[in-house]
């Protein structure tokens, strides 16, 4: 549903119907469900479908919600998530460093000013390399290492690769849930049903969809798949539906996840309904589609979600 | 006599103190021929002015190269500086204009910056904005009885998710014949053999180009691993190199130094092993500061000659 989902508390890929809407208004925080640290890949198979764009606002929300978060930056080769949390300028030590034994974990984690629950790691800088001979173990280690600390995070979400080699393998060895980014259209979706498969063969059955940059105006003359269509072809629950949003852009550059915008933007409120539904490990009921009863095209910024 | 020399002298006296050539030449001319002729009264008279006017008729005679010379002059010096003008002008154009040019230069860095899009100094500083339930506020407003959705003042309607569990398994099913995967857990470079206590299903092989890992490592897997798990205290290589360092010092039987600057050397040994692999760190103390906006590591405080004592030392 799209906002009836919490409704649905526990296990993800239960459809059971939505319990009278008892639960909207005045709540100021979901219920966190599962044992946490709940590790979390953010993966997509296909490049630039929107992956370190989630990864940063679900974990800039979850931080806003105090759900302790630790971010993983594990695209080694072009990692980014940095830049989109503002926090380049503060990332010095990595894991490779703290593999070498140059510092420990908690040193090379960079906490966020504004965001204390948000924390950033980066598994390497970008012209250092991971040991060949362990790298791929080295998020098993942290996840395991950062469950073991005083103060365990909530969340660790890992931003994966794109691709399925050895980064991706990286990246998705701790994780217990994945969240797999896509678009409406065939050649992200082929990658994303090919990442579904193998996350599944290596355990991770917990999978959900975020449908990235859908245009309703698009969806409504039938030019771009809709959320139902990806979802059909995917056969997985939907996590969330993201409108293209200028928006999204503007907060890149400031350095600013898209969720923390005032006044909210269509894109930032799908993201903050996606990181309600992830902790609560809900899944979308509904989408909206656009009123077909209304020929006159309406401003086609707001008028996203589309079905 | 005496009107030719009042004359002349009257004519000195109007002259003024310091004459140009031309004038000069005229004012001798004009003495030499009162000089010559002091005689006869009215042919004097009339001598002298035919002789002035003569005189005169030469002098302007001798004036027009003269004046031709002077606009010479004048018409280089304005060309040259009409020139400097016009170099000037452009320039003061040119600036001008690469300023406008600047201001329409949208997209730059500097622009994003000058407009607030980017900020260079405090990127990232947000302030967590108060939320609403994303589900229900102002700008979001759910009817489940009619199955619409107000959001940012647009009515939609709700479409039901129509995958059930069953349709969801047998997604699952198709997958898992399609894509037959076993995650490796080792990875070997290309062209390398095969340990023999490693299952070849488990193992990925890395091309040697490969951007992500190919470097071979002091380390071993258990140390790393440690290094992982430590908590607190300091990092295993640091300690490790201390150590060594320690080790060194005693068997060069400088012990008082070291007793006094062992702290000292442990820190600028780091400092140069740093500043010696990367340019973006300086200090352990200087990262702590930047990674985590606290020390983590302490290290007391050292006189600039104890540490410059430890450095020579070192390099011992
Ligand atoms: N909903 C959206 N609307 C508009 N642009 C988007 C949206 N999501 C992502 N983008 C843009 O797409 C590009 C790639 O996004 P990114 O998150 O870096 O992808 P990935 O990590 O999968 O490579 C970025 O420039 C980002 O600004
Ligand atoms: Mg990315």
């Amino acid at each position: 549903m799209a906002f009836s989902p919490r409704l649905l508390p526990a296990t993800p890929p239960s459809r059971c119907p939505p319990p009278a809407s008892s639960r909207h208004g005045g709540r100021t925080a979901p219920e966190l469900s599962g044992p946490t640290p709940r590790v979390v890949v953010v993966t997509s198979g296909k490049g630039g479908v929107g992956k370190t764009t989630t990864t940063a606002n679900l974990a800039a929300s979850l931080a806003r919600l105090s759900l302790p978060a630790v971010a993983v930056d594990a695209d080694a080769g072009l990692r980014n998530l940095d830049l989109l949390l503002g926090l380049e300028n503060r990332v010095h030590l990595t894991a490779a460093d703290v593999l070498a034994g140059d510092c420990r974990l908690d040193q090379a984690l960079v906490r966020h000013r504004a965001l204390h629950d948000l924390q950033l790691l980066c598994l390497s800088k970008p012209r250092s390399k991971l040991p060949l001979a362990f790298g791929s173990k080295t998020l098993t280690w942290v996840a395991d290492a950062l469950r073991r600390a005083a103060n365990p995070p909530a969340f660790i979400l890992i931003d994966c690769p794109a691709g399925v080699d050895a980064g991706f393998v990286t990246a998705i060895a701790p994780a217990e849930e994945a969240v797999l980014v896509t678009t409406p259209d065939i050649t992200a979706l082929r990658d994303a049903d090919r990442v579904a498969g193998l996350l599944e063969c290596d355990g991770i059955k917990d999978i959900k969809i975020i449908v990235n940059r859908v245009r309703p105006d698009l969806v409504k003359g039938e030019d771009m798949m809709s959320a139902l269509d990806v979802q059909e072809m995917l056969g997985l629950p939907l996590l969330g539906v993201v409108p293209e949003d200028a928006e999204v852009i503007r907060s890149t550059n400031r350095g600013v996840p898209l969720v923390l915008n005032d006044p909210p933007t269509p894109a930032g409120l799908a993201l903050e309904q996606a990181t309600w539904r992830l902790v609560e490990r809900d899944a979308m009921t509904a989408v909206m589609v656009e009123e077909q009863e209304r020929p006159k095209k309406k401003v086609g910024f707001f008028s996203f979600f589309g079905g | 006599m005496a009107p030719a020399t009042i004359a002349v002298s009257l004519s000195f006296r109007l002259v003024p103190p310091r004459p140009c050539s031309v004038r000069a030449r005229w004012l001798r001319q004009i003495r030499a021929s009162s000089d010559g002729n002091g005689v006869a009264n009215g042919d004097r008279k009339v001598g002298v002015l035919e002789r002035k006017v003569g005189d005169l008729r030469a002098v302007v005679a001798s004036v027009p190269p003269a004046v031709a010379a002077l606009r010479r002059n004048i018409g280089l010096n304005f060309i040259a500086g009409f020139c400097l003008g016009i170099t000037l002008l452009a320039a003061v154009a040119r600036q001008v204009i690469s300023r406008i040019h600047e201001r329409d230069n949208k997209g730059s860095v500097a622009d994003l910056i000058r407009r607030g899009q980017l900020k260079s100094g405090q990127r990232g500083m947000a302030k967590p904005r108060v939320y609403d339930d994303p589900f229900n506020n102002p700008l979001v407003k759910i009817d489940e009885g009619t199955s619409t959705a107000q959001v940012f003042g647009k009515e939609y309607r709700l479409a039901p998710v129509r995958l059930t569990t069953e349709q969801q398994a047998m997604h699952q099913k198709r997958r898992s014949r399609t894509y037959q995967w076993k995650r490796p857990t080792v990875f070997l470079k290309e062209g390398d053999s095969l340990p023999p206590d490693v299952d070849p299903d488990t193992v990925r092989w890395i091309p040697v180009n490969h951007p992500f890992a190919a470097a071979s490592t002091e380390v071993d897997e258990e140390t790393a691993k440690q290094n992982v798990y430590q908590k607190d205290g300091v990092p295993s290589r640091v300690k490790a190199e201390h150590e060594a360092l320690q080790t060194r010092l005693e068997a060069s039987h400088d012990v008082n130094i070291l007793s006094s600057s062992q702290r000292n050397m442990q820190r600028s040994e780091r400092q140069i092993r740093l500043s010696n692999e990367s340019s973006g760190q300086n200090s352990l103390s200087g990262i702590a500061n930047n990674q985590n906006g606290q020390p983590t590591l302490e290290f007391e405080k050292h006189s600039p000659d104890n540490s410059s004592q430890s450095k020579s030392l070192e390099e011992q």
